[in-house]
């Protein structure tokens, strides 16, 4: 379970958001709603742990209900930023898998990482052994992010605009995988501006400016 | 969930972060070739001297082509990571700091040492004359000692400048003056060597001066590595 209490963050007099609590529970999903420069984003970076906070704290448990908060919970999360990767451009995408993978501690045979590509249409030899990410399109390198998202084996994902780029096999895929990951008690927050992927998910609603969830 | 102990991170960063040094070798090569341009260039220009001012020439055109083809190195020690976030999202994984600090300053010596030990050898070729009485190998644990300091201060100081604005004008400001200690020391123990043809009780003084630069550039590196990445506290 996430909780986030009372996080409030600015840049200077410039308030983004203030106060905002949210629980995400094992099997949920809130989307995190907001006009352009209401700060979605710098929320979501600041609960994957690169920005602190100004007021607030972030909690991650174990369990469904709160408890003892875990040490360090970047061990239960991975994030997916916004215009960006993370990946290492001039590598191929096994070995950027294999990293991202290995640092989770997650010894991920050849075999896994072809059926997570296969899923994104990335299981060519050519593309997943001999292409720098580079050479990658646009939609390519979004659908290999979401390889490591799927190859991490975390339960709280955190993306931001997750279908930026992806074709219409893409954003089906996005949608099964997204699926099947709140089935298996995962959690996820999401930013995103294309609502499509979402329907039919059990989708709660995140106002930033308000701080009110809907359903 | 369980995440790799420290020791592993560190090997997979540093496994890593050789796999793309190799996958670009214009990083490799471009520091090797400026050291050799600048030998040839000093070779070119000095033309024939004292065997006395040679040796010194010598160490001087080393330490120097050595120093600032190192700077071409760590101008770009990040850069990998700072393509497509890669750094950021390295902050969001449970990564060690120590291991990650570790990894990238093995890596750097490593990058280090791939450009000096070249530089030592081709110097010593064209200055051959005035080191035919003396073994060069002396001055090799120098050159390792002085890459060690220069490459932990390297990467200390990148990482400061990582975030910093006005990085162009930071990273010389602050790495010149605190290179000063290490270089000054490599110097005086390599010319001593090579005059003497032995490690005399001077350039043990400035030999052991250059190992506690190592030792608290290092240990600065680790301790506070983690306080200029993560930004999350």
């Amino acid at each position: 379970m996430l909780k986030i209490r009372e996080l409030t963050f600015g840049f200077r007099s410039r308030r983004l958001f203030e106060k905002i609590s949210v629980e995400l529970r094992p099997g949920e999903l809130v989307h995190i709603a907001g006009p352009n420069g209401a700060g979605k984003s710098t929320f979501m970076s600041i609960i994957a742990g690169i920005l602190a906070p100004q007021k607030g704290t972030i909690e991650f448990f174990p369990g469904a209900e709160a408890g003892t908060p875990v040490d360090d919970r970047r061990k239960y999360l991975e994030y997916l930023p916004a215009e960006a990767n993370g990946m290492y451009t001039k590598m191929s995408a096994v070995e950027n898998l294999k990293f991202w993978s290995n640092l989770r501690g997650r010894d991920v045979s050849g075999r896994v990482i072809f059926e997570a590509l296969e899923v994104w249409g990335l299981n060519h030899p050519v593309i997943r052994d001999q292409l720098a990410i580079d050479k990658f399109s646009t939609g390519m390198k979004r659908r290999l992010a979401l390889a490591r998202l799927q190859l991490s084996g975390v339960p709280c994902w955190l993306l931001d605009e997750p279908i930026y780029g992806l074709d219409t096999k893409g954003l089906e895929a996005f949608h099964n995988i997204l699926k099947s990951h709140l089935n298996a008690k995962g959690m996820c927050l999401v930013v995103s501006h294309d609502l499509k992927p979402l329907e039919g998910l059990p989708t709660q609603t995140l106002d930033l400016a308000t701080g009110r969830i809907s359903k | 969930m369980k995440t790799p102990n420290a020791f592993a991170q560190f090997r997979i960063l540093l496994a890593n972060g050789i796999k793309s040094e190799l996958s670009d070798l214009e990083r490799l090569i471009s520091p090797l070739l400026f050291a050799l341009t600048i030998l040839i260039l000093f070779a070119f220009a000095v033309g024939e001297v004292e065997p006395d001012m040679r040796i010194k020439l010598f160490v001087a055109e080393v330490f120097l082509t050595t120093f600032l083809a190192l700077q071409i190195s760590f101008s770009r020690v990040f850069e990998p990571a700072r393509t497509d976030k890669v750094f950021d999202l390295l902050r969001t994984y449970p990564v060690s700091y120590n291991a990650w600090f570790l990894a990238k300053y093995v890596l750097v010596v490593m990058l280090g040492l791939s450009v000096a030990l070249p530089t030592i050898f081709i110097g010593a070729i064209m200055n051959g004359k005035a080191l035919a009485n003396v073994s060069i190998w002396g001055i090799i644990p120098v050159t390792v000692l002085a890459v060690a300091g220069l490459s932990a201060l390297g990467v200390l100081l990148a990482a400061i400048t990582m975030k910093a604005q006005s990085r162009q004008i930071l990273y010389p400001l602050l790495y010149f003056p605190m290179t000063a200690p290490v270089l000054l020391s490599a110097i005086q123990v390599s010319v001593t060597y090579l005059e003497k043809g032995i490690f005399n009780s001077d350039s043990k003084a400035w030999f052991l001066l250059l190992a506690s630069f190592d030792v608290i550039y290092v240990t600065l590196g680790v301790l506070l590595f983690s306080e200029l990445v993560d930004d999350s506290q």
